[in-house]
């Protein structure tokens, strides 16, 4: 890469933010692990294998079960068009934006406390949408006339779906599978919350470690171990991606789609209700959940008496931290997709993967480097500040990941014409690149508030009394014996889910499908 | 040997094909017509992609209306060659050898075969995605005619090629048909490349066939104006 003073001034912002609040604290945790002693035996001991065991399982079940649930709506939605295609695909993306307090509460409002199966669902109904829209995305605008051609050749209709349609969408299905089992792996708030003293992942194991012991070495070590395995993953997806990218011709889908003919009609129905249904039951259940009781929960929010967190302050400090964190996003993640686009292809892949890794890295990593580093050479760890800055850090990744295809579909033709036109370089970019990718970053912003409303995993370690956000409030209600605090959670929990929903498909009415699709 | 009777096919409230009918021998037969007159409609229904409403096709003096495309043994070459991006030069045209469960040895000596045909001996190992405009067409070609099949439907295989291109190209088509002696119907909207293909041209308008012949005879006697202006020099 050329080292122009553009560049640099690019990248000082990027740099300085994410060395400081990510590789400082990443590099401290890995120093802790190491001066602690004994963390590699600790990485032996039983909890700790079991913990790893279970993380192993459950994210590998996970992943089948949401194929499975998700693989019939993902050839409906890809075969046929039907009224009420684009209102189904709605649906279906809202479980993935929902905060994993809300969806935990959910399968709690359905009565499955303490269980695997319990987590299980709630990994396959958040990630349903996943699977879904990362393959549609693909398959819906698959060019049929290969198809065609193989069953002119003499293939029936199931084999031309294993030697022509398989290979095209395949590598589409490995890359939702690798997301979702990263995403399993790294569960934190739905297996803290529902998988009570027995189920532990490594991630619960960090929590508990930090909390009940104040066992930051052991901590350390389990981050470490998080941390190279979810590198292994991501190295994984990133060479399905590479294959991902061998010439396939995509169409409009509305060329591709068909309607159902015959007993397609019904099977294609079917399909499309009982998925639709199961995503609707949980959040219904516990909206209707939260108003049992004549409304208890939602009196408690009003007048929370006996209580050291008070409600109205914790949506208070969740609003707040979502907007400071969606500023420090798009004001690190705007010239970061700059860098990924304007860098050499070679360097271009590296600072993507830069950028990226704090996505692949755990948020309870991340809170717990916050917990070790921040102390010097300030002491951040009491500051207002820390909180969105994690949230911050949590939704860079997905801030770079919306801007950087806007960017690059820019035609370098007008920027060429532009130029002719007269205009210098910045003027160029102030009128051509900065109107074309305004609404990008606007979305991309909204996102960043959405992700910051939901985030629990860093914040349940950095958070204080002060700073108490809706999410770590639910959790401590959860806690909490009695039926009305019970119900108090409920209802926050419902408060949550307006808020995060409505901001996400009112972002989605500003640009449909940019941001499921991995 | 095919005898198409009395087709009708519509999309909505689009007729694309208003009672076609006609019959063929072991003979090359253009199809000729402006776009949108539903000639890829016919030949998607002789193909069996497409169920007409009514009407049957018949080949051989066997009703295969209802019988599924892939069991017909008609090959089929798209417009835009429709080569699978997932395997390679070889793996194209022994695909429906493979469907025919043919052994490795026979299969391969198949595939060299062909590839000679068309004038890509050797060709095997090489990517589809690089491929020249001509080099495809020869590709998708090949693997039309490597199952030998009972009919060869052609769905302007050159339309996306230059002048120069087509202009030599359709001569070594209409050579390896002969050749190969395999029927075949060939779908275009340019009058020269038909005749060239082929010893008759059906001309085709809004979704019927308006006229049959060699080109020099319909010229000399057109059967209304909008033919003669179509096929005029």
């Amino acid at each position: 890469m050329r080292l122009g003073i553009a560049r640099v001034a690019l990248a000082a912002l990027p740099v300085l933010f994410l060395g400081y609040f990510f590789v400082y604290p990443v590099l401290s945790i890995l120093h802790r692990a190491s001066i602690g002693g004994g963390g590699l035996e600790f990485l032996l001991t039983r909890s700790t294998t079991s913990a790893i065991w279970f993380t192993l399982w459950q994210a590998t079940l996970s992943t089948i079960l949401t194929l499975a649930a998700a693989l019939p709506l993902t050839w409906a939605l890809s075969t046929f068009s039907f009224p009420g295609r684009r209102w189904v695909m709605a649906i279906v993306t809202v479980p993935f934006v929902l905060p994993s307090v809300v969806v935990a509460s959910a399968f709690i409002a359905l009565g499955m406390r303490d269980s695997v199966v319990a987590i299980l669902l709630a990994h396959v109904f958040f990630n349903v949408s996943v699977v879904v829209r990362t393959v549609t995305t693909v398959w819906a605008r698959l060019d049929r006339t290969p198809i065609e051609a193989a069953r002119t050749l003499g293939a029936s209709s199931l084999q031309a779906f294993r030697k022509v349609t398989f290979p095209m969408i395949g590598p589409s299905v490995a890359a939702a599978s690798s997301i979702v089992f990263l995403l399993c792996f790294t569960s934190f708030g739905v297996v803290l919350l529902l998988g009570g003293l027995a189920y532990r992942t490594i991630e619960v194991e960090i929590y508990s470690r930090v909390t009940t012991f104040l066992d930051l070495p052991a901590a350390g070590a389990l981050a470490l171990l998080q941390l190279v395995s979810i590198t292994g993953v991501m190295f994984v997806y990133a060479r399905i991606q590479e294959g991902r990218a061998r010439h396939l011709q995509l169409r409009a889908e509305e060329r591709v789609l068909r309607p159902a003919r015959g007993r397609e009609t019904p099977i294609l129905w079917s399909i499309v209700i009982s998925t639709v249904v199961l995503v609707l039951i949980p959040p219904a259940v516990l909206v209707a959940r939260s108003f049992r009781g004549g409304g208890a929960g939602w009196r408690f929010l009003a007048s929370p008496a006996p209580l050291a967190i008070d409600p109205t302050a914790a949506i208070t400090n969740s609003l707040q931290s979502a907007l400071i964190a969606a500023l420090i996003a798009v004001a690190v993640g705007v010239p970061a997709a700059l860098l990924v686009v304007r860098s050499t292809p070679g360097w271009g892949r590296w600072v993507d993967v830069v950028i990226m890794l704090p996505l692949g890295t755990s948020a309870v990593t991340i809170g717990l480097g916050f917990l070790i580093a921040l102390d010097r050479p300030i002491d951040l760890r009491t500051s207002p500040w820390l909180v969105p800055i994690a949230h911050a850090l949590v939704a860079i990744p997905f801030v770079v990941r919306a801007i950087v295809p806007t960017i690059r579909s820019i035609k370098t033709v007008l920027r060429d014409a532009a130029a002719v036109l007269g205009a210098s370089p910045a003027r160029v970019w102030r009128s051509v690149d900065l109107p074309l990718m305004s609404r990008a970053v606007a979305v991309a912003a909204g996102f960043a508030a959405a992700v910051s409303l939901g985030e629990f995993g860093a914040t349940a370690f950095i958070v204080r009394p002060g700073t108490t956000t809706i999410p770590t409030m639910i959790y401590q209600l959860l806690g909490r014996p009695g039926a009305v605090t019970f119900s108090g959670a409920m209802a926050m929990a419902v408060v949550l889910m307006v808020l995060v929903a409505g901001l996400v498909l009112s972002l989605d009415r500003v640009r449909a499908g940019e941001l499921g699709s991995f | 040997m095919l005898s198409v009777r009395d087709v009708r096919v519509s999309f909505g409230d689009i007729v694309a094909l208003d009672g076609v009918g006609f019959d063929m021998g072991e003979e090359r037969v253009g199809l000729l017509g402006p776009s949108g007159c539903g000639k890829s409609t016919l030949l998607r229904v002789i193909a069996g992609l497409q169920r007409p409403d009514s009407g049957s096709v018949i080949f051989d003096g066997d009703d295969v209306t209802g019988l599924p495309v892939h069991k017909r043994g008609f090959g089929l070459m798209f417009q835009d060659y429709a080569l699978f991006p997932h395997r390679d030069v070889g793996g194209n045209v022994e695909f429906g050898l493979e469907m025919q469960g043919m052994e490795d040895e026979p299969r391969r000596e198949r595939v060299a075969e062909v590839l000679d045909l068309v004038g890509l001996p050797g060709w095997e190992k090489r990517p589809v995605d690089n491929l020249s405009g001509g080099e495809a067409q020869r590709v998708a070609l090949a693997r039309t005619l490597a199952p030998r099949p009972r009919l060869v439907l052609l769905d302007e295989p050159l339309g996306a090629l230059d002048r120069m291109l087509r202009e030599r190209l359709v001569t070594d088509i209409r050579e390896i048909l002969v050749n190969a002696s395999t029927p075949a119907i060939y779908v275009t909207h340019d009058h020269d490349e038909a005749s060239t293909v082929s010893e008759r041209i059906l001309i085709m308008r809004e979704g019927r066939i308006v006229q049959s012949g060699t080109l020099d005879q319909i010229r000399s006697a057109p059967a209304d104006d909008w033919v003669d202006a179509f096929v005029g020099l």
